[in-house]
């Protein structure tokens, strides 16, 4: 685990400008070879744009599947969800309504970033019974984490 | 003393005062600029009505059909109104036909001005590429494609993926500082029939506010839970092609997120502005202009009144509104000229 820790501190330790940059963008691949030149260590770090190159909707159609997922597709990003929600007022890294829209556009790199925070929903259901368009939010957490969990977050970028 | 109304403009509101005078047993002088009747949704050729779908001619069909038949209304096509002298009860109009140059005076009774609106010309704002890149449309455009039934790109292939840009020319101080009113509503509709018409098509709307008021609000509902069209939230700094494809650069203000994205097609939401119509009509009967370029009832909440005696107002003229709202103002235009009638012809 300490070691793991150590990567995560060093990681872009080269980059100018660190903190301009999200973890979830650097790149850094432990061999890289080009032209038979060995490139591997600093030159071989990338730094990935932050802007949104692609809508990709595939995770989000997985997560309508699933059975407390169906009514995702109703959101239209009120806010009226994460208003009641008593984790999202403890913890701004949890946020439902944020969730579903990176979901619904497959913003892969904030999915990364945000998505183990779904499991510290509670369950209360405050939000369902909030929402004006009866998207049933508390069942879509409870899709989130098992579309998360089987790996289907991975879809394009 | 003469029982005939003068009405200017022929499009939904125009149309619709002259047949509820010509109904009310009035004689009407219709004069339309163009060689047309039926105004924008005829001339852009509409496939359908907002909220509705209703297909434009179960709308626009039956106004147009009376006006040409119809021995009480007397259509002049192609002219405009030169000159207009005299007061209430009993004006003396001069209508010049624009192709052959020859002029008319008649004498009316009273005046409805309903010159309607132009869309804005979207070439006047760089940043949507339009008139530079191929596929960038405007919504008027789009509705003759889906009219036809057949909407592609410059290639004749069907689009894949469509961005439709809200508030191109509207609620901008480069451009135009008004809120159309009717193109959110308007929009959506077309985005439904783009997926009716192609199936697998991918479409976005990229808007700030979606204003779809009182019962339009349901095509907004529909478009989102039946059609999966989906919606971001944020403004178009730039639209470049790329040779194959549009790069459509803005953000989604959800997330704060800048995106660069490829579309196969771009459609602007182009917004209501007055046109050279309104502006040549105002002249030659003396009404005031706002400062946008409408014309400015004598006060703001009652539409008919121009401020000038035996002169009423009716329809996008005054301000940009829906087709339903034109239709009747229209008639409200008409009843106060059937007002005038009543006052001063004999009875
Ligand atoms: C792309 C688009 C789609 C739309 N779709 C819908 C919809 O689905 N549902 C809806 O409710 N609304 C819709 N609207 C709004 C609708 O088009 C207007 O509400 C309606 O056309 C306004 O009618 P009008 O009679 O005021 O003006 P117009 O339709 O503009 O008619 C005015 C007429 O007056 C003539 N004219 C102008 N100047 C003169 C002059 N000086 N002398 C003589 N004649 C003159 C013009 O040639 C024209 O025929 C849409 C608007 C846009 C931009
Ligand atoms: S069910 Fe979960 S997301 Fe909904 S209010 Fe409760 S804790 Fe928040
Ligand atoms: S309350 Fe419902 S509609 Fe609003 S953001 Fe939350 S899930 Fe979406």
């Amino acid at each position: 685990m300490a070691a793991e820790e150590r990567k995560k501190e060093e990681k872009g330790r080269f980059i100018a400008e660190r903190r301009y940059v999200d973890d979830q963008r650097i790149v850094e691949p432990e061999k890289l070879e080009a032209g038979g030149v060995d490139m591997s260590g600093r030159w071989g770090t990338l730094v990935l744009p932050r802007t949104i190159e692609e809508f990709d909707h595939s995770l989000f159609e997985g997560v309508k599947r699933l059975p407390r997922g169906g009514k995702v597709g109703k959101c239209w990003q009120c806010g009226n969800c994460t208003a009641v929600c008593p984790v999202a007022h403890a913890n701004p890294m949890f946020n439902p309504r944020y969730l579903i829209h990176i979901v619904r556009m497959g913003y892969q790199a904030e999915i990364e970033k945000v998505k183990d925070y779904v499991y510290l929903c509670s369950g209360c259901g405050l939000c369902s019974a909030a929402c004006p368009k009866d998207v049933d939010p508390q069942g879509v957490m409870i899709a989130l984490s098992i579309a998360f969990k089987s790996g289907r977050a991975k879809g394009g970028r | 003393m003469t029982g005939t109304v003068l009405v200017v403009g022929g499009g939904p509101a125009g149309l619709r005062a002259a047949v509820d005078l010509a109904d009310f047993g009035a004689r009407v002088l219709l004069v339309e600029k163009r060689d047309q009747l039926g105004g924008a949704p005829v001339r852009w050729k509409y496939r359908s009505l907002a909220p509705d779908f209703t297909p434009t001619e179960e709308v626009m069909g039956p106004l147009i059909g009376f006006c040409e038949s119809s021995p009480m209304v007397e259509v002049h096509k192609g002219s405009v109104v030169e000159g207009c002298e005299g007061s209430v009860g009993d004006f003396t109009v001069k209508v010049r036909n624009e192709a052959d140059g020859t002029t008319t005076e008649h004498r009316v009774s009273s005046v409805i001005v309903a010159t309607g609106f132009e869309h804005f010309d979207a070439s006047v704002d760089p940043r949507y590429a339009y008139g530079r890149a191929p596929n960038v449309i405007g919504i008027n455009e789009l509705e003759a494609m889906l009219k036809e039934g057949r909407v592609v790109g410059h290639d004749g292939r069907p689009p894949k993926r469509v961005a439709f840009i809200f508030c191109v020319g509207s609620r901008d101080r480069s451009t135009n500082p008004w809120c159309c009113t009717v193109c959110c509503g308007v929009s959506i509709k077309q985005a439904i029939e783009m997926k009716q018409t192609l199936g697998d098509v991918q479409v976005y709307m990229i808007y700030m506010d979606i204003r779809t008021v009182g019962l339009w609000e349901k095509l907004y509902w529909d478009s989102m839970e039946k059609y999966g069209i989906n919606y971001i939230r944020g403004r178009v700094g730039e639209v470049y092609y790329t040779g194959e494809k549009l790069l459509v650069k803005g953000e989604d203000t959800l997330v704060r997120g800048p995106f660069e994205v490829l579309f196969d097609m771009v459609v602007l939401a182009v917004g209501i502005e007055p046109g050279p119509g309104t502006k040549q009509a105002a002249g030659v009967l003396g009404l005031k202009l706002n400062e946008y370029g409408f014309i400015a009832p004598r006060q703001p909440n009652v539409h008919v009144d121009s401020g000038r005696d035996g002169i009423f107002l009716a329809g996008t003229c005054i301000a940009p509104m829906s087709i339903e709202e034109t239709l009747s103002e229209g008639s409200a235009a008409a009843m106060q000229a059937a007002k005038v009638l009543k006052k001063t012809v004999a009875v």
